[in-house]
């Protein structure tokens, strides 16, 4: 464990973390392949060969495929060297899902064959980027808990032109995906808190799925079912219907409503109502220790609920 | 490389093209059902790869070991042996492919590739096999290339490029590799291979033995002087003496050739000459007379010729240098010597030993009675041919009184014959005399058709002397060669059609055969023979020492400014990727990432800039002007293509600016200024 520790740290050193790499020498390193220590045996046998029958071919053969060996080395290392990646982003999943990580690889001049992007126990992809060209790539790292997602160094290497050689490189790409808690189904809490209803009955008429009520400039946030498309078609831009909710309807979802004594399953229950009423319609609140929300609607206020359920507890900053 | 994984089509394609081309190359020496089995084997793997047949169980696989076994066993007659091995090798490299399920498979296939490349130069190391090999070896290396390309491509020519372009840019090494890799002595003997006839002198000499090899125009050896070449009449190459007559064919003696070798006189004048031989399968060599060698491989025979320590069974190169006047056991012969060179079988040729008495009376000088001899062929009706009458029982009777038709054996044989029964020792001497001149590469090539044998007589006093009777029948023989003596009865090479040397009348075919000759004599003498000799030669030449250390100096010196001048060249530095506004942006992110404030994914330009401006206060008026500076170009480019050399170097300087602005260390206050962005909404960069 020290020693990983100890190379994670030289690492960081050596191939500081950032949003886009360019490969270079400081960042690749090389190493023959198991099938490069073969070919090397060959080497050795044809020479030997060479030797006994006093055989000036084979010993040019052999000489040949020795100064191929050395030329193998450069060539592995110029299929990495100027290569350089960009993280293009993620976006949020819940986890125990696959989070997909956007990456652009972009190589000047030269084509760069079979480069495999991985991560330890992580099926390896496999490209190609063409001379001045880029290519995007989408690569899917598990996630297992709520919070703050660092993926491990990225893992880019190739065996081209020739297996020989193995040259590689371990990247920090920046990558920083919210991961929201798993979503437990469990049925939505009967009662509502009492201070709930009060907030309920002093606030005007909330933002509700019902009634028509008007149309208001888009802001952020709204939901894309309850644009007017028709007025936008029309050229009048972009503008949200406005529906009356009767306040019965908005819920409180409170961390004290769920039962057990697992935090992590407590929040899969909260993850599971917000979605479960988001697809419903129905206005919700958010409170936890330390934080109310206030019962709303729509993808902005989803996601700032489940960013709070996903970042409960943890270090904001991870 | 992955062990799992299938092999793709297009590699497989690849596999079996180059064990074509690998195996190409050894089929001519090996039975027809070797290429039999091959298209067998790679159609069972195409059916694998169609999901038409399956691979074959273990069952088939050692059935199909035994029979390879015994294959080799009824071709070869042995399972030992260089020629036995490289059979079998060849039989399990095709069999591999019936059991090459994925990459690694394939990938042992294209080693042993290579191994079966280099094992046909074993047997056969011209310039057209050489050529030849170039494809093989590129084909492979393609393969390599072909399996680890993306599976999705399909691009043999691509590939074939990278190949070959690998393969030129190894090439200085090479050089350097082959020059000054210190050449061994070999580890532990082996056997070469051998077993295919050759024509060439054999250890014993029948009637039309000669005849026969001088219907061969194949290449025998090479000889180049030190100085000018001698003049061809004189040039009578020794090979060996036979000593034994059994009544119809002359041989060796091997009780004569155990004993040890004369003295040589070494004061007079010599001929220092190199010769190439091909592999002939034997150990004699070809020297002129009185002739001394420094080279290990030979040693010096009791009858003055030179010989092998072990069987030519590949080209070979020797030095020599030879005392032509030197007189060999000019004192005495010993006992055993002069007896076993006076011997003849008890009966046959009645007439013949009749004759030698009758001479014998006539001449008691022992010169006088060889002159005499040698003026009977010159007198008498003889004739020079290739195509001898047959001779029955008493070959030599037939010959000297009836037939007198013979070729240079017949008159050696007889002549032989006479002066021992005359009591004078005499040996035939068998070898070849003459060659042709190449003026090209100034050397002299000796075919299978310039095969001789002529007779020496021991001489009190003057010791060993050759004497040529054919040159009493035929002159033209000696002076011109075969061509000339044999011109009016059109015998020369008369069912050679297609050799070059059949119609040296056409000038510019003979340029063009002695030129393609002087070619193959270069690639032998500076190629093939580049032994240790050779190299000490050229070290000594260019770099006056023979010293491995100097050596050792001088080629680490070459071989790194070779390689430091190749991985330069390849290392140099790339042109960047990209705009100069990409290009600004990424130095300014690497940068910024000391300070752990480098760009968002997804961030755009703005963005950051406001980011940066809350983080790093004190230098927000050089932040501004680069970003000011950015966006303007970034959007100015997009309405216009491309930005101006002029806006490239004022945000260059924008940047630097910038940069030498930053502090060394982030400011601890700004820590939690580090806000989460949200991922979504923001422009991406430029």
């Amino acid at each position: 464990m020290r020693a990983r520790a100890l190379h994670q740290r030289w690492l960081k050193r050596r191939i500081p973390a950032a949003q886009q790499i360019s490969l270079d020498h400081r960042r690749i390193f090389i190493l023959p392949s198991r099938a490069g220590l073969g070919f090397l045996l060959l080497l050795a046998i044809l020479l030997v060969g060479a030797i006994n029958y006093q055989n000036s071919l084979v010993y040019g053969l052999t000489f040949l495929l020795l100064s191929l060996f050395w030329v193998v080395l450069h060539h592995s290392y110029r299929n990495l060297a100027g290569i350089s990646l960009r993280a293009t982003g993620g976006r949020p999943v819940f986890a125990g899902e696959q989070v997909p990580l956007g990456l652009l690889l972009q190589s000047p001049r030269r084509e760069r064959q079979a480069l495999k992007l991985s991560w330890p126990q992580v099926v390896p992809q496999q490209l190609d980027v063409p001379a001045d060209g880029e290519t995007a790539a989408t690569l899917y790292y598990p996630t297992a808990r709520r919070g703050w997602l660092q993926p491990e160094r990225l893992r880019i290497e190739t065996r081209f032109p020739l297996g020989c050689f193995v040259a590689w490189s371990l990247l920090d790409l920046n990558w920083r995906v919210l991961v929201y808690p798993r979503p437990i189904k469990a049925p939505l809490p009967v009662h509502r808190s009492g201070k709930g209803q009060d907030e309920a009955q002093q606030a005007p008429l909330a933002e509700g799925v019902d009634d028509f009520q008007g149309l208001r400039a888009y802001r952020p946030g709204d939901s894309r079912r309850r644009l007017d498309w028709r007025a936008y078609s029309r050229g009048q831009g972009l503008h949200s219907k406005i529906f009356a909710e009767p306040q019965q309807q908005s819920q409180w979802l409170d961390l004290e409503q769920t039962a057990g004594s697992d935090l992590e399953q407590r929040l899969g229950m909260l993850t599971g109502w917000i979605l479960t009423l988001e697809a419903a319609g129905r206005p919700y609140g958010l409170a936890l220790p330390g934080l109310r929300l206030a019962p709303a609607l729509g993808e902005s206020h989803r996601d700032v609920c489940l960013r709070a359920l996903a970042l409960y507890g943890l270090e904001e900053d991870a | 490389m992955s062990a799992a994984g299938l092999i793709p089509r297009n590699s497989l394609a690849w596999l079996l093209t180059a064990q074509v081309v690998v195996l190409l190359p050894h089929l001519p020496r090996l039975p027809w059902w070797v290429a039999l089995m091959w298209i067998g084997c790679a159609l069972w793997r195409v059916q694998i790869q169609r999901m038409r047949w399956r691979y074959p169980g273990t069952l088939v696989k050692s059935m199909a070991l035994v029979l390879i076994l015994l294959g080799v066993f009824f071709a070869q007659g042995t399972l030992i042996g260089l020629d036995a091995t490289v059979m079998f090798l060849l039989l399990l490299f095709m069999l591999k492919l019936l059991e090459m399920r994925n990459p690694r498979d394939a990938l042992v296939v294209v080693y042993l590739g290579f191994f079966i490349l280099a094992t046909a130069f074993l047997f056969d190391q011209g310039i057209p096999l050489t050529l030849y090999q170039c494809i093989p070896l590129l084909v492979l290396v393609a393969a390599l290339v072909g399996l680890q390309q993306s599976s999705g491509r399909n691009d043999p020519i691509r590939a074939l490029r990278s190949a070959g372009v690998m393969l030129l840019q190894a090439i200085p090494l090479l050089l350097v590799l082959f020059i000054f890799f210190p050449r061994l002595e070999p580890l532990w003997s082996v056997n070469m291979p051998g077993g295919t006839a050759r024509t060439g002198l054999s250890d014993s000499m029948s009637p039309a033995d000669i005849a026969n090899l001088a219907r061969s125009p194949e290449l025998a050896f090479r000889a180049s002087f030190e100085g000018d070449i001698p003049p061809l009449r004189t040039l009578y190459w020794r090979a060996m003496t036979f000593s034994r007559f059994d009544g119809r064919s002359w041989s060796q003696d091997r009780l004569l050739n155990n004993l040890p070798a004369p003295e040589l006189d070494t004061s007079g004048e010599f001929i220092d000459y190199r010769v190439v031989a091909g592999a002939s399968g034997q150990h004699w060599v070809f020297s002129l007379a009185g002739a001394v060698t420094e080279e290990p491989a030979l040693r010096r025979m009791q009858d003055f010729t030179l010989r092998s320590i072990a069987p030519l069974n590949s080209t070979f190169g020797y030095a020599a240098r030879s005392y032509p006047s030197a007189a060999l056991q000019p004192q005495l012969l010993s006992q055993l010597e002069r007896d076993r060179q006076l011997a003849l079988p008890k009966q046959g040729d009645p007439r013949a030993r009749k004759w030698a008495q009758e001479l014998r009376q006539q001449h008691a000088d022992d010169a006088q009675l060889v002159q005499a001899l040698l003026g009977y062929f010159n007198q008498q009706p003889f004739f020079y041919t290739l195509n001898p009458t047959p001779l029955g029982q008493h070959s030599n009777d037939e010959f000297l009184f009836d037939t007198r038709r013979g070729f240079c054996e017949h008159y050696a044989g007889a002549m032989t014959f006479v002066l021992r029964a005359a009591g004078i020792p005499a040996r035939v001497v068998a070898g070849y005399q003459g060659g042709e001149i190449n003026t090209r590469g100034s050397y002299v090539l000796v075919h299978q058709f310039d095969a001789h044998a002529w007779v020496e007589v021991w001489l009190q006093g003057r010791g060993w002397v050759s004497v040529d009777p054919t040159f009493q029948v035929a002159p033209e023989r000696i002076e011109m060669g075969l061509e000339e003596a044999v011109r009016g009865e059109g015998s020369f090479l008369q069912d050679a059609f297609l050799s070059g040397s059949r119609y040296r009348d056409v000038a510019w075919l003979n340029e063009a055969r002695l030129a393609w000759d002087n070619i193959n004599y270069q690639w032998q003498l500076r190629v093939l023979n580049f032994k240790s000799e050779q190299q000490m030669g050229l070290f000594r030449r260019w770099l006056g020492t023979t010293d491995w250390q100097r050596i050792g100096v001088v080629v680490l010196a070459i071989a790194g400014a070779i390689m430091l001048l190749q991985a330069l060249w390849w290392l140099r530095p790339q042109r960047q990727s990209g705009s100069a506004q990409q290009r600004a942006w990424v130095r300014l992110d690497q940068r910024l990432a000391r300070l752990r404030l480098q760009a968002l994914p997804g961030e755009g330009p703005r963005d950051w800039q406001q980011r940066l401006q809350l983080a790093l206060p004190w230098q927000r008026s050089a932040i501004d002007g680069f970003f000011d500076e950015f966006v303007r170009q970034s959007y100015a480019a997009l309405a216009s293509g491309s930005g101006s050399g002029e806006d490239q170097q004022r945000l260059q300087a924008r940047l630097k600016a910038l940069i030498k602005a930053l502090p060394r260390k982030r400011p601890a206050a700004a820590s939690e200024l580090l806000a989460d962005q949200p991922l979504s909404h923001s422009d991406k960069p430029l």
